[in-house]
């Protein structure tokens, strides 16, 4: 579980998020749904303690993680995976090196476990045969499939998308959709993802909250944002996309 | 049209010298964590050989060429010169000064600001932007370990036998222009420095080498980390990693000459 109290960030004097509150049970899909520039990536950011709110607490499976130093950090880390936007894999390693460098790192394994682990990550991903390709050489609906590949390889609990279609012609976004969709059934595995694309949500959200200038203005089931009569959901729900 | 008025320049001013002491804050904090991780150097040590051949095999070249080109000028210059006053013979003497304790080092630094230091601004910054950084932390890599302490291990490494190069390189040179332009003797040239050399002239060329491998591995690296805002942003940060470094070497390399002869007298 993962958990935001009352968390307020700033980037210098611009304010982010105000006193935002935001629970992310165990084995739930929750989409945290916003325009662009409102502070999304910075929660996801929040969530692994990779920056540290200037007000409030970031609990993982109850434990504040704010006061934490970067070591004690790693640990917890581990129990969540994260996609990031641009996938972020290391663009001068192979695919199989990609997914074996954070093992190597992390765990002591014999080689033979190691290898075990990476080959079961390629075929999850379904790239056999390209184990020794550089991630340029691969479709952006490939990449995407390395970047959560390596997100699993520690076994997390919760998985961290942020905008995992953004970017993705519609048939590689649906097949991403629907591979964090199965996560879950297959692997009682919690994702939280954070997108502007509102079909998105709907496809595959348990629950959702919706941010808007530094607040959340919904926070509840999916099905529930048609109930809902602010002015900024109502407006999201005839256009679809989120511009601002 | 906005209006300035004084006290709102002042207040700039404040604001810009907050920013700036604060950049200075995290930077030093920045060099102990590159250099209290030197202790996992065993994980890293292929990343260290790595950054070896970049700064060091690499370098060979550009460090070759503007050594050859400074001790050729100073010889042929300084023995112009000298032949007004009739000391022809104390060309060795007079460029072995410059070129070992100075020119050498020197352009060594210059020229490893550019290459290594846009080398790591651009890297690093390409890594920064493009998340990289971040995903390193968040799959529990410390990243200065891994990216930024191979560079300075293999920086401090490296920069010894790369002032030696272009020392040597820039005295040969000098005498080969000697022997050829001005035609003096070798032996004569050679003679006039030999017997000359102290202590302190090795001491002052080769303290360079560690204080130019700090400066300009810590502060690209460093410019690297900073980079926001895209490609237009990497390419900032690097330009901003090769000012700062280049001056910083000019500056560190008149303070070393200075504080080791005033020393050692
Ligand atoms: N490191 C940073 N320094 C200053 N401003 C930042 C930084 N990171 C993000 N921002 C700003 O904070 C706001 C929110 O960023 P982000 O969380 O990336 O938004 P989103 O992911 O929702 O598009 C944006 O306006 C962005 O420009
Ligand atoms: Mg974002």
């Amino acid at each position: 579980m993962i958990e935001l109290r009352n968390v307020t960030l700033k980037y210098g004097e611009k304010l982010i998020l105000d006193k935002v509150s935001l629970t992310v049970r165990n084995n739930t899909i929750k989409a945290v749904l916003g325009p662009s520039g409102v502070g999304k990536s910075t929660i996801i950011k929040l969530m692994l303690g990779l920056i540290k709110p200037n007000s409030g607490q970031v609990l993982v499976d109850g434990v504040d993680i704010t006061p934490m130093k970067e070591a004690e950090l790693y640990p917890i880390r581990r129990k969540m995976g994260i996609v990031f936007q641009g996938n972020a894999l290391f663009d001068s390693m192979t695919i199989s090196q990609n997914f074996s460098f954070f093992l190597r790192e992390n765990l002591r394994l014999p080689e033979e476990e190691i290898e075990r682990r990476v080959m079961e990550q390629i075929r999850f991903a379904g790239l056999e045969g390209y184990e020794e390709q550089l991630p340029e050489s691969l479709s952006g609906g490939m990449r995407k499939r390395v970047a959560i590949g390596r997100a699993l390889i520690f076994n997390p609990g919760t998985i961290l998308f942020d905008e995992p279609t953004a970017g993705l012609d519609p048939v590689s976004s649906k097949k991403i959709l629907n591979l964090i969709a199965d996560l879950r059934k297959n692997s009682n595995l919690g994702a939280v993802f954070v997108t502007h694309i509102i079909d998105d949500v709907f496809a595959i959200a348990d629950e959702t909250a919706v941010l808007y200038q530094g607040k959340i203005i919904f926070d509840d089931l999916t099905g529930k944002l048609h109930e809902s009569d602010h002015p900024f959901i109502c407006s999201i729900l005839s256009d679809k996309i989120l511009e601002l | 049209m906005p209006v300035t008025s004084p006290s709102n320049l002042k207040e700039q001013a404040e604001l810009k010298l907050k920013d700036f002491l604060l950049t200075m804050q995290e930077f030093f904090f920045f060099a102990v964590r590159a250099f209290s991780t030197i202790p996992k150097i065993k994980r890293y040590w292929r990343d260290v050989l790595d950054q070896a051949l970049i700064c060091g095999v690499e370098s060979i070249p550009i460090v070759l060429v503007s050594a050859i080109s400074i001790g050729g000028l100073m010889a042929m210059e300084v023995g112009n010169l000298l032949e007004d006053f009739g000391a022809k013979t104390m060309l060795g003497r007079s460029t072995s000064n410059a070129v070992l304790r100075e020119l050498g080092p020197l352009l060594m630094g210059l020229m490893l600001a550019a290459r290594y230091g846009s080398r790591n601004g651009a890297e690093l910054g390409a890594m920064q932007i493009s998340e990289q950084i971040d995903a390193l932390r968040a799959f529990g890599t410390d990243p200065i370990a891994k990216l930024v302490m191979p560079r300075l291990v293999a920086a401090l490494l490296m920069f010894f036998p790369l002032v030696a190069l272009s020392d040597f390189a820039g005295l040969q040179t000098a005498a080969f222009v000697a022997e050829h332009y001005h035609k003096i003797d070798p032996g004569i040239f050679w003679n006039s420095i030999y017997p000359k050399l102290a202590p302190k002239d090795f001491v002052v060329t080769f303290l360079k080498a560690p204080v130019f491998a700090v400066i300009i591995t810590l502060v690209s690296s460093f410019n690297g980390f900073s980079a926001r805002g895209g490609t237009a942003g990497v390419g900032r940060s690097t330009i901003k990693g090769i000012v700062a470094s280049s001056g910083l070497v000019l500056v560190a390399n008149f303070y070393v000459s200075k504080l080791v002869l005033d020393f050692m007298h």
